[in-house]
């Protein structure tokens, strides 16, 4: 074992910092505040993606064939540490690198490929992600939004909430219930976004502009062609996705340069000799390096090719209890914070809450470790 | 010992109930981080629920059930200072009433606007005057607390001191500081009590689920524990007392403020649902007097030396 990065990998980090440093315009921080998923970094990101991806910086550890640099699953989590400790400048665009290009290399037709791939690669593409609706949240494979195969199209009814990205995406990943069966009867459709008879609300969150929405679909045909998958393949496709999704957000990065950012802030403030409060910073960086180390050890499974399980819940619960304990200091510590006095910690704030319930709540990654790591007997049903 | 309340106490929070019920449920469409009314400010300051405690039959006890029972309520009032702490200072301050630390001029202040009375507490003792336009920094747009705040620019040298102790001052504002977090616990947890047993997912409501019976009767626990300490030391005006319920209810601020969040999913995210009025001013509350460290080594001194 050695816990220091190579040289390559340090040099990547740098290079990466080095880019943003020189790229992200004058006043970021303040700008940051605005959701991944607002308008104003919606628009600053179509810009950034596209020379991100000139500087091979969008896809470094994608294959050569299809654009990358082969880079592997460290330089993957570097990637995304680098830009979510900077606000995620790539706003919704950091899906495509994480989960949305994989899942297409891996399951869509040439054609979908041939669409998809080159306008993700020059960082020009936003997807949503049409998952979740008003009575499927957790209990996903309840989802009722139907696709009814009319000839050449579905026709497509329902409802979809909490779509972060709607308001502005291209393209919805959407899953839709072609049959009864509870998990073979669900089909992913590839649907654009301006398709007649799409609505989309915002909904107003305590996280920011523009982040969440509901989308209804009311009569919307969608071209057979665009169908991802075969016909109630959804299921086995989201399982590959979403644990490239679960590790997808290295919170616990965040969470840690938040925490360092609130001491830097209590140390000038005179306020950092308390040892209470002294004993508590350190607890919460405790928390965010376990969850750290527990991120790693996954990253590495990567690296040797074997197959993640239940480890990657284990993995984000360790996110979930870093994020809110580095949460709560700051509150009780800086609270001027979430009070217009820092423009970082209040961005840290938005994106840190949801910590324990977007990409799946916690208590279901509790189910699945309990399950899946410990091995314990199941509840009866 | 006698802890039913007496008819006194009965007959008051009868009448604060029925002045507060317009007030119960947060009008249709709002979706504000902060909710205020100033008609149910001045309904309240009209018939003399915030003067209770100078009342001789009512007294702090009481005072302290007037402010747990208002801060159930989904609009923030600024009631606990006032009904608490100005008896001890000068029970004719203007209101709204708000406590700052000589040294901790950081720090945002609840219900600060222009013309608020000021409670300065620090080494040089206790003083108050009256907030300037100059003296408020408004904290902008964009405040992540469900309560109106502000920041104090600055101290006239001038302001006016008086008798009370600076310790006693604090030993009074963590008894209002408890007795509002109490409401504010025991606000949440209807709301979420509510929203988990009508949401349902896999067949059955979310409350049936055992992981979350237990966090939640839990809950139940601290928020009762915080009630019953606060009212003591509201009742005994003891130091201790009065430091082990702030500390009490930050501790179980901090419990909820994640837990409840969690239990209503994405939901809990949304400025749709009310459950931010209660929470992000429980949040607000976890920094008072120090935070919980602070308050425990305040109740450990007092306790044991
Ligand atoms: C910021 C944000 C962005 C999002 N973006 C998207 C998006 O782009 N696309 C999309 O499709 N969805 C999105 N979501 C939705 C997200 O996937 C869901 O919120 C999540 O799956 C939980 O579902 P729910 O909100 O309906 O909560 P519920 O399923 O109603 O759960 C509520 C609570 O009950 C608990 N619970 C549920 N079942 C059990 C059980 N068996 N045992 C114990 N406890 C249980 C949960 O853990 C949770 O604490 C987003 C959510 C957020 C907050």
């Amino acid at each position: 074992m050695d816990f220091h990065w190579t040289e390559e990998q340090a040099a990547f980090r740098q290079k990466l910092d080095d880019f943003l440093r020189a790229e992200l315009p004058d006043g970021w921080e303040e700008f940051s505040k605005h959701g991944p998923a607002s308008p104003a970094l919606t628009e600053f990101a179509r810009q950034f993606c596209r020379r991100l991806a000139e500087g091979g910086m969008l896809f470094p550890h994608w294959p050569k064939e299809i654009g990358g640099e082969g880079l592997g699953p460290w330089e993957q989590q570097i990637l995304a540490e680098v830009m979510w400790e900077w606000g995620e400048p790539r706003g919704g665009q950091y899906m495509n690198v994480n989960w949305i290009g994989p899942t297409l290399v891996r399951y869509g037709t040439e054609a979908q490929k041939a669409r998809y791939l080159p306008q993700i690669a020059s960082g020009e593409m936003l997807w949503c992600q049409g998952f979740s609706e008003p009575n499927s949240g957790s209990d996903l494979a309840s989802l009722r939004t139907r696709a009814v195969l009319e000839g050449d199209h579905y026709r497509v009814n329902g409802q979809k909430i909490w779509t972060s990205y709607a308001g502005l995406a291209d393209t919805c990943f959407l899953l839709t219930r072609t049959s009864d069966d509870r998990k073979r009867g669900i089909t992913i459709l590839l649907v654009p976004m301006d398709t007649p008879g799409i609505t989309v609300r915002q909904i107003p969150s305590l996280i920011g502009e523009g982040d969440i929405h509901e989308v209804f679909f009311d009569d919307v045909l969608v071209p057979a062609t665009q169908r991802f998958g075969e016909e109630g393949q959804a299921w086995e496709i989201i399982g590959f996705l979403l644990t490239n999704e679960r590790l997808g957000i290295p919170r616990y990065h965040l969470a840690r340069a938040a925490l360092d950012r609130a001491v830097a802030m209590l140390k000038q403030a005179g306020d950092f000799a308390d040892a209470m409060v002294r004993a508590e910073a350190a607890r919460c960086a405790a928390l965010c390096e376990a969850a750290r180390t527990a991120n790693y050890a996954i990253v590495q499974k990567r690296v040797d090719g074997l197959p993640v399980g239940g480890e990657s819940s284990s993995a984000r619960f360790a996110t979930v209890m870093a994020e809110r304990d580095v949460c709560a200091f700051i509150v009780e510590h800086v609270p001027e914070a979430l009070a217009g006095a820092s423009a970082y910690l209040q961005m840290h704030h938005q994106r840190g809450v949801v910590a324990g319930i977007a990409a799946g709540a916690a208590e279901i990654q509790l189910n699945i470790i309990a399950s899946d790591v410990l091995q314990l007997p199941r509840e009866p049903r | 010992m006698q802890l039913s309340l007496n008819e006194d106490q009965t007959q008051v929070l009868d009448f604060v109930d029925s002045l507060t019920r317009p007030y119960a449920a947060v009008p249709m469409h709002d979706t504000s981080f902060a909710l205020t009314s100033d008609a149910l400010d001045g309904a309240l300051m009209d018939n003399g629920f915030l003067d209770v405690m100078a009342v001789e039959e009512l007294g702090p006890v009481t005072a302290a059930l007037v402010v747990e029972r208002l801060a159930r309520l989904p609009f923030a009032v600024e009631a606990a200072v006032s009904s608490l702490v100005r008896p001890l200072v000068d029970p004719e301050l203007p209101r709204p009433v708000c406590v700052v630390e000589e040294s901790a001029l950081r720090k945002p202040v609840r219900f600060l606007k222009p013309r608020a009375s000021v409670i300065v507490v620090g080494p040089s003792g206790v003083r108050s005057f009256t907030a300037s336009e100059a003296q408020v920094r408004s904290a902008g747009e964009e405040v992540l607390y469900a309560y109106p705040m502000a920041y104090l620019t600055d101290m006239p040298a001038d302001a006016r001191r008086h008798d009370v102790s600076a310790g006693e001052v604090r030993r009074a504002l963590r008894v209002a500081m408890a007795a509002e977090a109490a409401g504010l616990l025991a606000g949440a947890l209807a709301s979420v009590t509510t929203y988990v047993s009508e949401r349902q997912q896999f067949g059955r409501p979310l409350a049936t689920f055992q992981a979350m019976r237990h966090r939640l009767a839990e809950a139940q626990v601290l928020t009762n524990g915080v009630y019953w300490l606060a009212l003591r030391a509201a009742g005994t005006g003891d130091s201790g007392d009065a430091a082990m319920a702030l500390l009490h209810a930050q501790e179980a601020a901090k419990k909820v403020g994640y837990d409840y969040h969690q239990f209503l999913g994405a939901m809990g995210m949304t400025l749709e649902h009310p459950l931010h009025l209660w929470t992000y001013r429980l949040k607000a509350l976890t920094s008072e007097l120090g935070g919980r460290g602070a308050n425990a080594l305040a109740a450990a001194e007092a306790i044991w030396g």
